[in-house]
């Protein structure tokens, strides 16, 4: 192939500085501190439930929550691969955990219709607190995660924002669990899985702009 | 010859470090790597526009790659990504036709550039969407001259377009 000299490159060799490559742990560890704080203001804010060490949760109470952080995590994992882009890889692992996630709220209406009880969530009210408070803890874990996005590159911004959500939202809902009291099915698996939901819609639609590069 | 996967990986790995002769090395050969690239799915009179692109986005991310994986799949990445860009962002223009010259070089395509190609994208769409992008975006004809020659009603052209593009933007790092 003929050579031909390109001005640009002149330029940006003539531009090149030292940098120090981003490395995944390093994303982690940005997301891992994010999750310590969101725990820690919960703690301060509400209160841990002393429930779980006493022996008096549900085993429901493990198993939603176990579910919720597994999901929060391996959807941050994915995001902050994502910020280091490469041809051929998929975010599978991810989405059947996702797939798994809905097993809780299916569960709770499934319960409650053949309880014929779907009306008699009544305790809305408790359950709108722990949707509005779960989506709102996962504020730290987005704002670091998007920091992370906006240091990369990521190729898919849609699909970034779309985990970004997810991630914010199940971390924050698992924070925010360990304040949580109420250990039924019908309350966590609707109210503590519903912010994982409204978290990725609410990524999808404003992370991507917010991380186009 | 345009450099391999050792090569690459070994210019970059001193131009994270600063050695600006490394860099332009680098450059240089991403550049050539890109042409060919790209030569397939981008009418010539754009490539060097596009390939401009990729070379000024490889220079704002370079902190990105991380020497313990491979690079052509990063450069693969960032070439997709402002590819994708770049269909957006084109028009009908009177330079667009595709020229004939990659046909004679195809025997000599490697590997690695087939897995990661173009081309490996343009699979996972439906046959409407792939005519409809090839067509408007790539050959540039118009939405209406493009639904005669698709058969498609020209809603249905502009549908697929903005369908299409939505996907490739989503399969970027997915489709190998």
């Amino acid at each position: 192939m003929a050579y031909r000299p390109n001005p640009l490159i002149a330029q940006l060799a003539g531009e090149l500085e030292p940098v120090r490559p981003l490395r995944m742990r390093h994303g982690l560890a940005v997301v891992a501190v994010a999750i310590v704080l969101t725990i820690a203001a919960v703690a301060l804010w509400q209160g841990l439930w002393s429930g779980p060490a006493k022996g008096h949760a549900a085993a429901i109470f493990f198993v939603a929550n176990g579910l919720i952080a597994l999901v929060g995590l391996a959807s941050a994992r994915t995001v902050v691969r994502m910020a280091a882009p490469r041809v051929g890889v998929r975010q599978d692992g991810a989405r059947w955990l996702l797939a798994a996630l809905a097993i809780l709220p299916v569960t709770a209406l499934l319960s409650a219709a053949l309880k014929g009880a779907v009306g008699s969530y009544g305790h809305a009210a408790d359950g709108l607190t722990c949707f509005i408070a779960g989506t709102a803890s996962g504020v730290g874990v987005a704002a670091a995660l998007i920091f992370w996005l906006r240091r990369g590159a990521p190729v898919a911004p849609n699909v970034a924002g779309f985990y970004t959500g997810v991630a914010a939202g199940a971390l924050g809902s698992f924070a925010h669990g360990l304040s949580c009291p109420f250990d039924t099915i019908g309350h966590l698996g609707i109210w503590h899985v519903a912010p994982v939901a409204a978290s990725a819609a609410l990524g999808r639609l404003a992370v991507p702009v917010l991380i186009r590069w | 010859m345009i450099a391999d996967e050792p090569t690459f990986a070994r210019l970059m790995t001193a131009s994270q470090g600063g050695d600006r002769r490394a860099y332009t090395v680098l450059l240089t050969e991403a550049q050539f790597w890109l042409e060919r690239y790209f030569r397939r799915r981008v009418p010539p009179a754009q490539i060097d526009d596009l390939v401009q692109d990729v070379l000024l986005s490889i220079h704002a991310k370079r902190a990105t790659w991380d020497e313990t994986r491979a690079f052509l799949p990063w450069l693969a990445a960032i070439a997709r990504y402002r590819w994708v860009d770049h269909l957006r962002r084109v028009y009908r223009s009177s330079e667009s036709e595709l020229g004939d010259q990659d046909a004679a070089d195809d025997n000599g395509e490697d590997a690695v550039l087939a897995r990661m190609s173009l081309d490996r994208l343009f699979v996972q769409l439906t046959p409407a969407q792939c005519s409809a992008i090839e067509l408007v975006k790539i050959k540039g004809l118009s939405v209406t001259e493009a639904a005669i020659q698709a058969g498609q009603s020209e809603s249905l052209i502009k549908v697929n377009i903005h369908r299409g593009l939505r996907k490739l933007s989503a399969l970027v790092e997915e489709a190998d």
